[in-house]
């Protein structure tokens, strides 16, 4: 299945107004979410992904203004699908991944959140900022990764997702703010 | 500030290193550090880029040596340069981007400016401020060059030491393992990336870790097996393995099932049009070490901080018509960066035979991301390994505790397994687990920490 890119479903308009039903309901997506993922609930994480996701994490680089690019060709932190979130996912669930054994403690705090629509009814463009505390162990440094998303939600056609209005990530795409990460890895979702 | 080693404690360290009885310490000790700076990373080869980052004219990477600011550059006659990043006026870093294409760098404190090639063209006011070339010499002076630069299947070495060894002497034996990472067509490898992160771990420890610890890969990654990313490391399967060491680097392998050069790489999930291309471009014994004993590379370390690493993870769900899962094989490089003696920046590319099959190439830098890399499976639990030794080490009881680097060895200092009698490839060769390559690497530490260098010369600028 090819996933779809985002530039295939292009925004219409300008961001929706934050009383639009649509807005409301991509925000408490968001919020609900960043509760999945602070409590490390990866499997009900992925019941909102859809079969096609596609989940990138470019590779940011410094690059001269005017370059014309401010990724890594061709690398990315995370360039995953069903199968590879699946399988990071399962191991979480061995006894074996040691890095978040003893895990983390996570916060993800969500803001800038503003949504747009599409030409297509069942499928909204949502940005967001993210800023990510995470802390392990008792005496080591806490780190933070600080990143934008841009999100393709779509209405899960069954009415099963059970999500604010149904909706699922269909792709993520999360530009972090560093080009060398301080964090020991990136075992965690953003 | 050098630090001169206490002769005493300095000389009972090395020999406790040397007799595989590593003083805790060494992971996280700030004075140590300094020497090693001085030492090791003034004295050798260090690793900075692949040619196939700059392919174009013009194209740059800025990487470093510790703190050593270096413009990787290939100027408009398609030779590739190392050029010190500071500018020779006032000091300031002429480039301040990671990546990209130029013609010239220019200064932005005082508009100073060089071409690619790291000649200096542009001098505001050379005649009013200067005189012109009576008192400063524009036409001779270029951004200093890296005092050694030499490359190996396009990958690109520097040395602050100018009376280093060439560096194919410095790769010595260990270039024959190099080749079936690097060369495995007359096209080479294109390298993509790096991913870059910090860690709180020693630079050391990977370094060690990649060059023989097949005896980790068991435990440390069981949960990798258990999901069904990657087949090979069982414990009872790992230990069957050669580790092998030779002069400058070592590295482990996996024992392959029976059969020839090319079933054994297509297990290992190579398509046949690339190891036609295999069977070409590596000599006879290159192939020998595939064909008659049946060893598939894994990892490998080159003293002092770079690593390789080639696996062959199931890329994707499923299974073929046989019933096998699909695995598919990816190469990465990785230089440990050392920051300082608890904190280590790690530079993890993916790379790839350039002439490899666009299907391929796309399947296997999927590999690589789920288990190598700032977000891979198998990477994330060795990093929590060693950020938890290298915290623990920093301490007063770390001083007093000698670890047993001695696998292998019993206490006559007779093997516990002799080596390989019939093994294709140079050096020496054991099956089984065994911490001779982790000796043999902190025993090459030893020797450079224990032989001060002679002062470099010192360039002046512009003087009369």
């Amino acid at each position: 299945m090819t996933a779809r890119l985002l530039g295939s479903t292009r925004r219409a308009g300008s961001a929706l107004p934050f009383s639009d039903e649509r807005h409301l309901q991509a925000h408490q997506f968001l919020v609900d979410e960043a509760y999945l993922l602070d409590g490390q609930d990866y499997p009900t994480w992925l019941s909102l992904l859809t079969e096609d996701i596609r989940y990138l994490v470019p590779v940011r680089v410094t690059t001269a203004r005017g370059a014309g690019f401010d990724t890594a060709p061709g690398m990315a932190h995370f360039d995953e699908d069903k199968y590879s979130l699946g399988l990071r996912v399962a191991r979480f669930a061995t006894e074996h991944a040691w890095t978040e054994d003893p895990p983390s403690r996570l916060r993800h705090y969500v803001t800038n959140v503003r949504c747009f629509a599409t030409v297509r009814v069942d499928e909204l463009v949502v940005e967001s900022a993210v800023l990510l505390f995470r802390s392990r162990g008792d005496v080591r440094e806490s780190a933070l990764v600080s990143a934008g998303r841009e999100d393709l939600l779509r209405r899960d056609p069954t009415g099963a997702a059970e999500s604010a209005g149904h909706w699922m990530l269909a792709r993520r795409t999360v530009a972090v703010d560093e080009s060398v990460l301080r964090m020991q890895n990136l075992a965690i979702f953003l | 500030m050098p630090v001169q080693p206490s002769t005493t404690s300095h000389s009972q360290l090395l020999a406790d290193v040397r007799r595989g009885m590593i003083p805790a310490h060494i992971y996280n000790d700030a004075e140590l550090f300094s020497l090693e700076r001085e030492r090791v990373f003034g004295r050798s080869w260090i690793f900075l880029a692949h040619e196939s980052e700059v392919p174009q004219p013009g194209d740059y990477v800025v990487r470093r040596v510790l703190d050593d600011s270096f413009i990787v550059a290939r100027d408009e006659g398609g030779t590739v340069r190392a050029m010190f990043n500071m500018c020779l006026h006032r000091g300031m870093q002429v480039c301040r981007a990671e990546v990209g294409n130029a013609s010239h760098f220019r200064c932005p404190y005082h508009g100073w400016s060089y071409r690619n090639d790291g000649r200096l063209t542009g001098l505001p006011f050379h005649r009013e401020a200067y005189g012109g070339e009576d008192g400063f010499r524009r036409g001779e002076q270029t951004l200093l060059p890296a005092p050694a630069l030499d490359s190996y299947n396009g990958l690109i070495f520097v040395s602050l030491n100018p009376t280093a060894p060439p560096l194919r002497e410095y790769l010595g034996d260990f270039a024959f393992y190099l080749d079936f990472y690097t060369k495995q067509s007359p096209a080479g490898i294109e390298l993509a990336g790096p991913q870059r992160w910090r860690i709180k771990a020693n630079w050391k420890i990977g370094a060690e870790n990649f060059a023989g610890d097949s005896y980790h890969t068991p435990q440390t990654h069981t949960s990798v097996v258990e999901i069904g990313l990657f087949r090979e490391p069982t414990a009872s399967k790992r230990k069957e393995g050669a580790l092998y060491w030779a002069q400058r680097g070592g590295g482990t392998t996996y024992k392959l099932p029976p059969g020839t050069f090319e079933s054994r790489l297509r297990y290992v999930g190579y398509p046949d049009v690339m190891i036609e291309r295999m069977r070409t471009s590596w000599s006879e014994a290159q192939r020998r070490m595939i064909t008659e004993d049946g060893f598939m590379i894994s990892a490998a370390s080159l003293f002092p901080n770079l690593s390789l690493v080639h696996n062959w993870p199931k890329v994707a769900a499923g299974s073929d018509s046989a019933g096998a899962d699909t695995v598919l094989p990816f190469i990465s490089l990785r230089q440990w960066q050392p920051i300082s003696a608890g904190e280590t920046e790690v530079l993890s590319w993916f790379a790839v035979d350039a002439a490899a099959p666009a299907e391929f190439k796309k399947l296997s830098y999927k590999a690589y991301l789920m288990c190598f890399g700032s977000t891979g499976m198998f990477e994330q639990d060795d990093v929590e390994n060693w950020v938890s030794i290298t915290s623990t080490a920093a301490g007063v009881m770390a001083r007093r505790l000698l670890l047993n680097n001695r696998m292998g060895l019993l206490h006559n200092n007779k093997p516990v397994t002799p080596p390989l009698a019939h093994f294709a490839g140079p050096g020496t060769a054991h099956v089984g687990y065994g911490e001779y390559n982790q000796r043999a690497m902190l025993a090459l530490w030893a020797d450079c920490l224990e032989r001060p260098l002679a002062p470099a010369a010192r360039t002046e600028l512009g003087a009369p």
